[in-house]
């Protein structure tokens, strides 16, 4: 034992010198001090230490002693004494300080004290539940098989589901099967919910916008069933680290939530290194691709021979990494593999020995998908290299945190891509290193989404108008439904009145399950995958080049009648993007504030539009803007397409399309600028332009960081706005929408000449109108995901930060990291979107 | 248009159940509210929960079927030995059998499904007594459930069709719903749809009750007649249509549709009765087909000898082309299990050259020669003789991963006999030429 102990010191220490060894080899390479634009070293930090708390059952300590688990880390015992006064916790720590005990350990005592007890785990992932229940098989055969642990989720075979709902003390499963398969079937759990003291909801930061809004209703409706059995139960959640954990738990438990934020667990010391490939052309804003650098980076740890996991963003660059790095580790015959791809189409056999490879040592090096992100053990490894910013602050950190053996030094590397997402961290490193700003939003009230719910919970039960469901008109909604054919009034409830089931078409994980099926006709018509309504105009319109899995597809037909593209395989030398117009029309202001005006203005309490600025507001004194939020009426379409070819991104052909309208009712932030500022200017008609159109570009990547969003999740346009209404409120824009506006969403940000042109009529035949153009940002699901406000109320900070990023990018003229590609902009954008940020900071 | 209405009008959630009009076409009149009532002649049955509408009828026919002492014991066999005697003592009296079906708001299960309209019947006076409760509206569903919980407590052996995985479940979650009126405790509950199915799914395809009753029953001589029945489909929409003030006129149609599937039921237990019962002799009436369905019902229940008689009695009567090799095959394995092995060869060799069964006579002859005659040789040439059929048969299989693992397997027994024949060869070459000779005698 003392023998082994020595070698193992010896390796780490080796390991440290290894770790070192690469970042002076990356810094050697960093002439200007720009490739590495941030090294963190974190120390090793000290576990802090608490004993048991003294209810705890005596033979749970000694199982968990049995475990190699004598005393707690402080956060542990006060997690653990917080449940234990009966509060609802939210328990906020990085990976692998030993969460799980946090929930674990108070259930069982809860079971081994009275056995009736049960309690409902809840995990985003079915992967994540099958992990947590090894733990618990573990603990459970240290106390004899004391307590029922299963999972109850879509592979659980049907004759192991009655005995499940009657033994288990403990179900794990996942929110879906929770919607469809336990709720509506609460009668078979009355075991479980009249006995119900506990539900764990895990990896909480997952449930922000549409699934977050989903969950919230499942949890009322959850919430509601426990009620009829008399049950009223604790919750009990872990969340990574985000800027607002006890409000996200709030606002999905609607109930009071204590928060526990300290971190007694131990911690390897840590480097974290930001690394930005160097730039190839400076004009232009090219850099090196990130995907080469980061498996050059990782080549370089493997070289020193340190476990190292690679990340990447997507399945294909999960195989490209992977082909790269085997063909760098060719596997020596009668060897094992030792550099493996790991990611969600992989058989869960295959999965395991991949697992299990890594904590033994045989494999050297993996590349994953955000799949091994969540709490699947691995082990600890070397280094961990991400390809590419996974998309937030939480998913970094946890990422990274796969890195750290407890006796040694680890290493996290950033590989940045050119988006500006990437961009602006690798450029801020103290955004990134401070405390987080991510806040995760959610919008449970979304009409689309609440009555879906509401449905759902007549079925389960009849609805007295009374009850409290949301922050709506129960009564109203109710009286709708009937008048739908739904529901029906009968006594004091109304009770369901239809045939269907309706948790069957509600999808948790998105707003409406209307979408698109592709099917290949190149042989047989084989269904090669599926995309909601949005994207299948802009992607599957006919002609298009639809590109899946690596394969080039052109689309022949596209059935709007029965939802499906009918494709086939193509090998060409071009792509092809859709142009879009989006026009916003303004249909209610919830809020709107002047630029640096001292009070927000409640709309009921004035005109619905701010009275157009007369000529004195529009003196030099105040260079007006301002900025709102509200409901707004989306109408796109999709009008034509061009044909790009590949690298020279050359624009060889272009087409017209005639597909239907989409509208969209949702709601949306936006910043209006008035005359007075456009005036203060000095820029040409179409820098100006530009420079709005670079901006709204600068202003999305920033709002999908503060956001924890996806590019998808918001919408952008530019409108003028609509003139004030001659009388009354209602006629807002009726009559005056606004004149078509591109997209820059669904385009990658790329501003099309084609559109610019048609601008430039708009303003010839209008010019009045568009010198007060609302740049909207706007939630991209019908009803509204929860994103408009929460941005108006960080208007200041978002501004703050667009300037930030646009200020401290290297190009010249905008690059696709800041305003978008230099060759879409008139040449001064950059600097006219500069001027109009420092005016609206000002 | 104001901003709210569009906000309503614009979600899909809120889209209008069916492309119909919601409510419905003709509207019951104020004179018409118990108009169902009068229809049916129905009274109101009151208890401490409230009302309900409860009818009742007597029939004349079916007439009564006294279970015979056979009938409960094949009826009530099951794996579970303890259970199958607790069910064969509980249906013993058939005072206490109660016949359940029920009229529910939909197929799907699950708790926002209702059984709205609840029909009984017991054996009485030589016929049938028929009892039906019906819920006006969801608030009577207490006082349903209360009568419905009393009746199963004086006639707690329960039979149905398809009551075991669809009423009785779908009445439990209402029971538990009440949160005050408990689940009635059964103290058995026979559901022949299972036997029906074993029986008659052969010749009939599907065992829809009114199937049955046209097919097996002989309805229209019984002088049953299911003139202007309602289409199960339609029922819920009739109810939710009622509920929103519609007319009374198509649920007295679905009233008498449930009294005509309870007779049926009722009718459908004679038969069963009848058909289990029956003395082997006296099997002239009944159709081959229904006699290889009896024969593999009893085969699933253990009663070797009965099965085995009445496969034969098909096999004599004479069976449709497309069901003699199955009934051939099952004869051929149940002389095997007999012991008489010598006939279930007969049968193997008659169907070797079978496109359906030949595979599976030729596996089952290599192991009779091979473990009973002893004759290696013989049973490698059937080994062989299934390799080549399944050869020819790989081309235009459907399955052609079946046919190739089958492959495998028959060649897998061919190298072991092989394996086997060079070392008995070895060991008793003595003896090779007296075998030569049995082999062309067979």
């Amino acid at each position: 034992m003392p023998e082994s102990l020595a070698v193992r010191r010896a390796e780490t220490s080796h390991a440290i010198t290894r770790v070192h060894e690469v970042l002076d080899a990356l810094a050697a390479r960093d002439h200007k001090g720009e490739i590495l634009t941030a090294i963190r070293h974190f120390p090793s930090r000290e576990p802090q230490w608490a004993d048991f708390p003294a209810w705890v059952h005596p033979e749970l300590s000694s199982a968990y002693a049995a475990k190699g688990i004598r005393r707690l880390y402080t956060h542990q015992a006060s997690a653990a004494e917080a449940v234990h006064a009966g509060k609802n916790v939210v328990i906020v720590t990085p990976t692998a300080s030993g969460k799980t005990l946090c929930y674990n350990m108070p259930v069982l005592n809860a079971v081994l004290e009275n056995s009736g007890s049960r309690a409902l785990y809840l995990f985003p992932t079915k992967a994540l539940a099958q992990d947590q229940l090894a733990e618990l098989h573990d603990l459970n055969r240290r106390l004899e098989d004391r307590f029922g642990v299963f999972t109850y989720d879509g592979d659980t075979p049907a004759d192991a589901r009655k005995s499940i709902r009657e033994k288990g003390h403990i179900v794990l499963t996942n929110p879906d099967m929770l919607h469809a398969g336990i709720l509506p079937h609460h009668t078979r759990w009355t075991r479980l919910f009249e006995n119900l003291r506990y539900i764990v909801l895990d990896e909480l930061h997952t449930y922000r916008g549409v699934f977050g809004s989903h969950l919230c209703n499942v949890l009322r409706r959850l919430r509601r069933i426990a009620r009829f059995y008399g049950r009223d139960p604790q919750f009990i959640c872990c969340s990574a680290t985000i800027a607002n954990p006890g409000d996200l738990a709030e606002r999905l438990l609607e109930s009071e939530v204590e928060v526990l934020g300290a971190n007694g667990a131990p911690a390897a010391e840590k480097t974290f290194v930001f690394y930005n490939p160097p730039v190839v052309n400076r004009a232009l804003g090219i850099r090196r691709s990130y995907i080469n650098e980061s498996s050059r980076v990782a080549q370089e740890f493997l070289k020193h021979d340190l476990q190292t996991i690679v990340f990447a963003n997507s399945r294909l660059q999960t195989e490209i990494l992977l082909t790269y790095l085997q063909q760098a580790n060719p596997h020596l015959p009668g060897k094992p593999e030792t550099i493996r791809g790991y990611r969600g189409g992989y058989l869960p056999n295959e999965r395991r020995e991949i697992e299990r490879g890594l904590r033994d040592g045989i494999i050297r090096g993996v590349v994953s998908t955000s799949a091994l992100e969540l709490g699947i053990d691995v082990g600890s490894l070397d280094t961990v290299v991400m390809a590419g910013y996974p998309g937030t602050i939480a998913a970094t950190w946890q990422r990274a945190g796969r890195a750290g053996r407890r006796s040694g030094s680890s290493c996290a590397v950033l590989v940045a891509s050119s988006s500006p997402l990437d961009q602006f961290i690798v450029r801020h490193p103290d955004y990134f290193f401070g405390n987080t700003p991510e806040h995760a939003f959610i919008q449970p009230d979304n009409l689309e989404i609440l009555i879906n719910h509401l449905k759902c919970a007549a079925f389960e039960l009849p609805i007295a108008p009374s009850e409290n469901f949301g922050d709506v008109d129960l009564p109203d909604l109710c009286a709708r439904l009937a008048e739908a054919g739904y529901l029906h009034l009968a006594g004091e409830n109304y009770h369901w009145t239809h045939e269907a089931y309706p948790a069957d078409t509600i999808s948790l994980r998105s707003v409406s399950s209307d979408n698109f099926v592709i099917v290949d006709v190149t042989g047989a018509p084989t269904v090669i995958g599926e995309v909601d309504f949005p994207s299948a105009l802009v992607f599957l319109h006919e002609k298009a080049i639809y590109i899946h899995g690596g394969q080039q597809h052109h689309v022949e037909h596209l059935d709007f009648k029965e939802r499906k593209a009918y494709v086939k395989r193509v090998d060409v030398d071009y792509y092809t993007d859709a142009v879009r117009y989006t026009q916003v029309r303004v249909l209610e202001i919830a809020a709107t504030q002047r630029n640096s005006a001292s009070s927000v203005v409640k709309h009921k309490e004035l005109p619905l539009i701010p009275s157009r600025p007369s000529s004195s507001s529009a003196s030099s004194t105040s260079l007006t803007s301002s900025f709102s939020h509200g409901d707004v009426l989306v109408r796109s379409q999709v009008v034509g397409f061009k044909k790009i070819k590949f690298f020279t991104n050359e624009n060889i052909g272009d087409g017209k399309l005639e597909l239907p309208e989409n509208e969209m009712h949702t709601t949306a932030y936006w910043i209006t600028l008035e005359r007075s500022l456009l005036e203060s200017l000095s820029f040409t008609v179409s820098e100006r332009q530009s420079g709005m159109f670079g901006l709204l570009h600068a202003l999305e990547s920033v709002a999908t960081l503060l956001l924890m969003c996806d590019r998808r999740d918001l919408g952008t346009a530019i409108g003028e706005r609509p003139p004030a209404p001659d009388s009354g409120s209602a006629a807002v824009g009726a009559q005056h929408l606004s004149r078509p506006c591109r997209d820059a969403a669904l385009l990658h940000g790329t501003i099309e000449n084609f559109t610019a042109s048609r601008m430039e009529d708009a303003i010839s035949h209008n010019p009045k109108e568009f010198f007060e153009p609302n740049l909207y940002l706007f939630d991209a699901y019908p009803g509204g995901i929860g994103f408009s406000e929460p941005l108006f109320r960080t208007h200041a900070t978002l501004v703050q930060k667009t300037r930030e990023l646009i200020a401290a990018c290297p190009c010249e003229q905008g690059c696709p990291s800041c305003v978008g590609p230099a060759g879409d902009l008139a040449p001064r954008a950059k600097e006219a979107a500069l001027a109009i940020l420092d005016r609206l900071c000002a | 248009m104001s901003a709210a209405t569009d906000k309503f009008s614009r979600l899909a959630a809120l889209k209008p159940s069916r492309p119909a009009p919601v409510r419905p076409a003709a509207i019951r009149k104020p004179g018409e509210e118990d108009a169902l009532g009068r229809l049916l002649g129905a009274g109101v049955a009151t208890n401490h929960f409230g009302e309900h509408l409860a009818i009742r009828n007597w029939f004349s026919t079916p007439e009564f079927a006294d279970p015979s002492s056979t009938t409960i014991e094949l009826l009530s066999r099951t794996r579970d030995e303890s259970l199958s005697r607790k069910t064969r003592a509980a249906l013993q009296n058939p005072e206490e059998w109660l016949f359940l079906d029920t009229e529910t708001t939909g197929l799907a299960g699950g708790t926002g499904t209702y059984a709205f309209l609840i029909g009984l019947a017991w054996w009485d006076a030589g016929g049938l007594q028929v009892e039906q409760f019906f819920m006006r509206d969801f608030a009577e569903e207490h006082s349903l459930l209360l009568e419905l919980s009393q009746r199963v407590a004086e006639r707690p052996v329960l039979v149905t069709f398809n009551g075991k995985s669809f009423d009785w479940p779908l009445l439990e979650n209402r029971f538990t719903m009440t949160r005050s009126i408990a689940v009635p405790k059964l103290a058995a509950h026979l559901d022949l749809l299972h036997p029906a199915r074993a029986l008659w799914k052969l010749r009939l395809g599907s065992v829809r009750l009114v199937e049955l009753e046209r097919r097996v029953l002989d309805a229209p001589r019984l002088g049953w007649h299911r003139e202007n029945d309602v289409a199960s489909a339609l029922i819920p929409q009739f109810y939710f249509d009622y509920l929103r003030g519609g007319p009374a006129a198509p649920l007295a149609g679905v009233v008498r549709h449930n009294q005509m599937d309870l007779r049926g039921l009722a009718a459908l237990f004679g038969k069963i009765n009848a058909l289990l019962s029956e003395a082997s002799s006296t099997t002239n009436e009944i159709e081959s087909l229904d006699l290889f369905g009896l024969s593999r019902f009893l085969q699933r229940r253990g009663e070797d000898d009965r099965a085995h008689f009445a496969c034969m009695q098909a096999l004599e009567l004479g069976l449709p082309q497309e069901f003699r090799p199955k009934a051939r095959r099952e004869l051929a394995l149940m002389f095997k299990r007999r012991g008489e092995h010598g006939r279930a060869v007969e049968i193997w060799l008659e169907t070797v050259a079978d496109p359906h069964n030949g595979i599976h006579a030729c596996e089952q002859l290599a192991i009779y020669y091979e473990r009973r005659a002893k004759d290696l040789a013989k049973a490698g040439q059937f080994a062989k003789l299934a390799v080549a059929t399944l050869r020819r048969q790989r081309a235009n299989s459907s399955d052609p991963l079946l046919t190739s693992r089958l492959e495998q397997k028959f060649l897998h027994r061919l190298a072991r006999l092989q394996h086997l024949m060079r070392i008995n060869d070895g060991l008793a070459r003595p003896l090779a030429l007296s075998r030569s000779s049995g082999e062309s005698q067979a």
